[in-house]
């Protein structure tokens, strides 16, 4: 529990680093792809569904998030959390009962 | 039990994020982030930097090309026009020297450019012709009132100059401040040496030559050259001298036909 909260705590702080200061280099005119939100979406998506790995990335990366962007904190937080929980709603309600009543 | 710690731990982040909000403790929460996080953007930051200047670098190799090929029309052309005005200051320099002397006064002239020259046969070619109304024997000087020759030939652009040194040229000189008279003949290969001159005579080497008006070929005065060796012998009842040419055939480029003189 600890280690996932370590992990998706540097990995979120080292990812906002990442888009803030190097990949914004890349998009300077166009929009640039909020990456962090990306995958906080990519790992709620494939992870184990019942690991807590992709809601503990949702509130560090929206922490972060909101600390290098000019909003408020808590507004990135909360849509990176209501985004993992709403992916994990769904998988929890729709997608796993599906696949346990055709592959049993 | 379970249900109470979630909604405490839920109340406790709320609280907090509230806190974090307020106007002092938000910036100051910031700031410290940026703090520690600066050493790692920075890096960050000039990595972006290179590496996004070397993509630009190479998605503008296209248009560098052109741009270079753009510029280098331009250089071409500033390079021409630079010529072009190096060749006016000159001509306007001939002019305003020619003016100087007066030449304007005593001739009617058309200017007129070297174009070629032949050193074996001690003629040029310059870029005025019949269409310029240039006619054969023509007086030909340059802007110090030198004489350089007289024109030989008229094509319809060009006309071929001989020098005075010119083998078949032959005209009558006199000796500045002194009542000698005699007749300059070329020799070819830039040679011009005078004839006919009285054994009498007192001739020193440097003596100045200019044309006479006794024939009636070239304008009075013109300056030819200077005597540069004296021949005197027992037998023959001339001395001849040989001529120095005051012009120097390097350095001829723009030249004066004189139209019309007094005879």
């Amino acid at each position: 529990m600890i280690k996932k909260i370590f992990i998706s705590l540097f990995s979120s702080y080292f990812l906002t680093l990442f888009q803030s200061s190097f990949l914004v280099k890349f998009w300077p005119k166009i929009f640039l792809p909020n990456f962090v939100l990306i995958s906080i979406i990519l790992v709620n998506l494939f992870e184990n569904q019942k690991s807590n790995f992709g809601i503990f990335l949702a509130i560090f990366g929206g922490f972060f998030l909101d600390i290098f962007s000019e909003n408020f904190i808590g507004y990135y937080i909360l849509i990176s959390l209501l985004i993992s929980l709403f992916i994990k709603f769904i998988f929890k309600k729709h997608i796993q009962p599906a696949i346990k009543l055709r592959y049993g | 039990m379970k249900l109470y710690l979630r909604i405490l731990a839920i109340f406790l982040i709320i609280v907090s994020l509230l806190l974090l909000n307020l106007k002092p403790i938000s910036s100051n929460f910031k700031n410290f982030f940026f703090l520690i996080s600066s050493p790692i953007q920075k890096t960050l930051w000039k990595a972006g930097n290179k590496i996004s200047i070397f993509f630009e670098t190479i998605s503008e190799i296209k248009n560098f090309k052109k741009e270079n090929e753009e510029l280098k029309l331009k250089i071409q052309a500033i390079l021409s026009e630079n010529l072009a005005l190096k060749e006016l200051k000159k001509e306007n320099e001939i002019l305003r020297e020619a003016l100087n002397l007066g030449l304007e006064k005593e001739f009617e002239f058309k200017l007129a450019r070297v174009i070629g020259k032949d050193i074996s046969q001690d003629s040029l070619i310059i870029d005025k012709g019949e269409k310029d109304k240039l006619s054969k024997d023509l007086p030909v000087i340059n802007q110090q009132k030198i004489l350089i020759g007289k024109i030989s030939e008229v094509y319809q652009n060009f006309s071929r100059v001989q020098l005075l040194t010119h083998r078949d040229i032959s005209f009558d000189v006199k000796f500045s401040e002194k009542e000698i008279y005699g007749l300059a003949k070329g020799k070819g290969n830039f040679n011009l040496s005078i004839e006919l001159l009285p054994k009498e005579k007192e001739i020193q080497i440097g003596d100045k030559i200019l044309t006479s008006a006794l024939a009636g070929n070239f304008p009075k005065d013109l300056f030819v050259g200077e005597v540069k060796k004296i021949k005197k012998l027992d037998i023959e009842p001339f001395q001849e001298t040989e001529v120095q040419p005051a012009f120097d055939f390097q350095k001829l480029d723009l030249l004066f036909v004189i139209t019309n003189f007094q005879r």
